[in-house]
């Protein structure tokens, strides 16, 4: 079995990007002191925290170069006092013109900063109506010219699935490899799909399949009683537990699909693979099978040249195919003999 | 005629060691020694040392190069002797360009039979050179190359126990 797990590890170092992220931090401030500044007089006090994947630990550095900022912004109000577009208007009425592009997209306010002419990262604002006589929080939905029926307040509990994905797994060690191992698969999608519209499935789809089926592999060292874990086992096993959670559907008209069913931990428990297509979910469970097989050569191949090679072709170039004098043991020089052989 | 002989060995260059590990004939190192597969009826034998990488944290070896018969050698149908002096600048030349991680492994040669075995002189010789050699590790191998088939033996340092090794499946 090639061991691989440091040039997992490599992997993971250069692919990683979390709330420690300087120019996200950055950036982050420059539309929250803007908001605070410009917001209606009209909108209730609000709390903002950090959520998406940042927040889970599990973001990883985009391929695009597009980066990514998810904001939660709490109002202290019920929702029963103002429609949920009313409540992103004020969001995005003190955020318009701050750059090139502000949006009211159906489920958030998104503010996209440019680099000479190219997008480098967006701010998506989400806005909740966060004291409701129920307890429960709600997610404003709907853009100014959406259908009545699609401009609504979701039940949504954001803070509560950020602590459920944050403490998953008891052992710090196996949610670090937990965190990894998504960090894996959502670079892989990154590598495998197109961007835009819903052929790939989200990284939050990713996150919450992870918490299902995926399990921590490792090996206890007999002498030292230390864990040695094991990523790409654990990866395998994972896509493997994914791949038989894929279930057959008969549609009325007699066509047959496999689609996998997600749904997330917390309000609204919606199936978190709903958005894709029959076609979609076809191509995601296809190039699923195609890692998977990677995964096993790679485990079975001796060479741990090969294995990154075989490996790279699944993840992309940020996964490093070592040369070889640095998968091999050092040795001093051999003097030989003659030899003749008959 | 190569080609047909690779894809015939595909699959089957894998080998378990005798304890534990498996050790790897990368493609390569296939391809230069089936270059000497004494297939023509006149072709006389040859042969050369193994070299290749002890991977870290593992029992595991592949074998990445294979030194080809020098002409200080002495070549017949039946018979080959390896000069030592050419191959062992070989040896040395890779160890330095490799920071010490291409090492020898053992030997190889072929014999004018579908399904090679080794001659008592064969064995003679592998038990001579286990004997002899200086090498950091506790075993050689020594394979030979038939007109049909490649077998692979491992020598233990210490018992001078020599054993075929089976193909992983």
């Amino acid at each position: 079995m090639a061991n691989v797990q440091k040039q997992f590890i490599d992997f993971h170092e250069t692919i990683k990007l979390d709330n420690e992220n300087e120019t996200l931090r950055e950036k982050r401030e420059i539309v929250l002191n803007k908001l605070k500044k410009k917001i209606s007089p009209d909108a209730p006090p609000y709390e903002w925290f950090g959520q998406g994947s940042y927040s889970m630990s599990t973001g990883i550095k985009p391929l695009t170069g597009e980066y990514d900022i998810d904001v939660g912004l709490f109002f202290d109000m019920p929702k029963e006092n103002t429609e949920p577009v009313s409540a992103k208007q004020w969001v995005f009425d003190a955020l318009n013109g701050h750059t090139e592009s502000v949006i009211i997209k159906t489920p958030c306010v998104t503010v996209t900063y440019k680099e000479n002419g190219q997008p480098s990262f967006h701010v998506d604002l989400t806005v909740y109506a966060a004291k409701n006589a129920d307890g429960k929080i709600y997610l404003a939905k709907g853009r100014p010219n959406s259908a009545l029926e699609n401009k609504f307040w979701e039940p949504s509990d954001p803070k509560e699935l950020i602590r459920l994905v944050n403490t998953h797994f008891d052992e710090a060690d196996d949610r670090a490899q937990f965190r990894r191992v998504i960090r894996y698969l959502k670079r892989w999608k990154d590598e495998k799909f197109q961007s835009g519209g819903h052929s790939a499935p989200t990284g939050i789809a990713l996150t919450v399949s992870a918490m299902s089926y995926m399990r921590p592999i490792y090996l206890v060292d007999s002498f030292t009683n230390k864990r040695k874990y094991d990523d790409l086992s654990a990866l395998k096993t994972f896509i493997k537990n994914l791949l038989n959670a894929f279930k057959l559907i008969i549609r009325i008209d007699g066509s047959q699909v496999e689609r996998l069913e997600v749904r997330v931990p917390t309000p609204n428990y919606d199936d978190l693979f709903a958005k894709m297509t029959d076609n979609q979910i076809t191509t995601f469970k296809n190039k699923l099978e195609n890692l998977l097989d990677a995964l096993e050569e790679a485990e079975a191949e001796v060479d741990p040249v090969e294995a990154c090679e075989i490996l790279q072709k699944q993840f992309g170039n940020d996964f490093r195919v070592p040369p070889k004098d640095e998968t091999a043991k050092q040795k001093s020089v051999a003097v030989t003999t003659g030899s003749s052989s008959a | 005629m190569w080609e047909r002989i690779i894809i015939k060995y595909h699959n089957k260059y894998v080998f378990r060691r005798i304890d534990t590990g498996r050790i790897k004939i990368n493609k390569m190192a296939l391809l230069t020694m089936s270059k000497f597969i004494q297939l023509s009826p006149d072709a006389t034998e040859a042969g050369g040392v193994l070299l290749g990488r002890f991977i870290l944290d593992s029992d595991d070896i592949v074998i990445d190069n294979v030194i080809i018969p020098h002409k200080k050698d002495r070549r017949s149908r039946h018979c080959f002797i390896r000069d030592k002096h050419s191959h062992h600048s070989e040896i040395v030349r890779y160890w330095k360009e490799s920071n010490g991680t291409c090492n020898y492994l053992g030997e190889w040669h072929t014999h004018p039979e579908s399904l090679p075995e080794p001659s008592p002189k064969d064995i003679c010789n592998w038990k001579r050179i286990l004997r002899q050699a200086v090498f950091d590790s506790e075993s050689l191998f020594f394979i030979i190359l038939g007109t049909k088939q490649l077998k692979a033996w491992e020598g233990l340092r210490e018992s001078l126990e020599i054993k075929l090794l089976a193909t992983e499946i």
